[in-house]
């Protein structure tokens, strides 16, 4: 199915390899940041063949949501493929973390999610797929408890979504570990060897990774998978 | 022993989930610095996403937090569980749970009361 597949969070590592890879499998991409640089991520994508357009919104607010859809109906057309990607985090031992900061991570990577989609039901097109970014931290991570309740309550919502809006609509998360983008570049290059060391392939994931089971869980050869979290973490969650 | 705290799963709109899972989180927060034991109570059938969207969000975000302070918690004590159940007729089944696991050295654990979620993902 081709068609319209929106991508959160588009502007930064991970969501614009996601955007790339549906544009390769022939979606008209909708790309759908906070940041105004999704605008060159579009660019960008354009100047390879794809077709896409750019959304600036912050999705914490109705209003976010409202702009995404009317610029679905402006792109014209329904939507195939919906990938909430956009995320933070605001990580810190729990005896430190602010209920603030807690609250802030919770409305943004769960409860924005949620809004953008309910909001977005009519304008999906049947045969549909949404791809809800979750993490391998949603089992569980030290110094993230805002980040894990958020991860593990989009967990939630994929099932819930998945059987109320089946059989039209088909609702998977995918779970990520370690993977490289700027963020983790950001890390000692210390602490970045521990972590990898616990990866039993041996390696940080990458955006391509990730990119390529966000596109299988949305094009048709996924079709009798829905509300499943399928872990992209180099075999991270089974490790000791 | 200290009197163990015993949370429910809250009720919430989309509007207020964050409000809930946030207040959770403080809850919980303020019992496990204190070295009280926690135990949540948690709909099953919301695990599974068999009700309400919004629902089975915070329920699953709240073992998430379980399962999130019971790791970080581990070296220093803090006993963190969570009880899922199908309501009232696994309801005092639940509760005689919870406080035996308030009791316990265990933490991080899921019990799910009766056998619905049998054949099922574990969440």
């Amino acid at each position: 199915m081709s068609g319209q597949a929106i991508v959160t969070g588009a502007a930064g590592g991970l969501g614009r390899q996601i955007a790339a890879r549906l544009g390769e499998a022939g979606h008209r991409l909708l790309l759908v940041d906070l940041d105004q640089a999704v605008a060159e991520t579009a660019c960008e994508l354009q100047n390879t063949g794809a077709s896409a357009g750019a959304v600036v919104a912050d999705l914490t607010h109705d209003d976010g949501a409202a702009a995404v859809a009317t610029a679905v109906r402006e792109q014209g057309g329904s939507i195939a493929v919906l990938v909430n990607n956009a995320g933070i985090t605001r990580d810190a031992r729990v005896k430190n973390m602010e209920e603030a900061d807690f609250a802030a991570v919770i409305a943004v990577n769960l409860v924005a999610a949620m809004r953008l989609t309910l909001a977005l039901e009519p304008l999906f097109a049947d045969g549909g797929a949404i791809v809800n970014m979750s993490s391998r931290a949603s089992l569980g991570n030290f110094g993230q408890a805002n980040y894990v309740t958020s991860k593990s309550g989009l967990v939630g919502f994929t099932r819930a979504l998945a059987l109320r809006w089946a059989p039209r609509i088909r609702v998977n998360a995918v779970a990520p570990s370690l993977v490289d983008t700027p963020m983790t570049q950001a890390m000692p290059p210390e602490v970045l060897e521990k972590l990898v060391a616990r990866i039993p392939a041996g390696r940080i994931g990458t955006p391509e990774d990730v990119a390529e089971l966000v596109s299988f869980l949305s094009s048709p050869e996924a079709g009798y998978v829905t509300g499943q979290v399928v872990l992209a973490c180099g075999g991270r969650s089974l490790a000791a | 022993m200290a009197v163990p705290l015993i949370v429910s799963q809250p009720t919430a709109e989309l509007d207020s989930v964050t409000e809930v899972l946030t207040a959770a989180f403080a809850d919980v927060k303020a019992a496990v610095l204190v070295e009280r034991p926690v135990v949540v109570l948690i709909h099953d059938g919301d695990l599974l996403g068999q009700g309400e969207v919004v629902a089975a969000s915070v329920a699953a975000g709240l073992l998430g937090l379980v399962r999130a302070l019971a790791l970080e918690g581990a070296k220093a004590g803090w006993r963190v569980n969570a009880v899922s159940h199908r309501g009232d007729e696994d309801a005092r089944s639940a509760r005689d749970i919870a406080e035996w696991l308030a009791g316990s050295d265990l933490s991080g654990q899921l019990i799910r009361v009766g056998t619905a979620h049998l054949g099922k993902v574990w969440p």
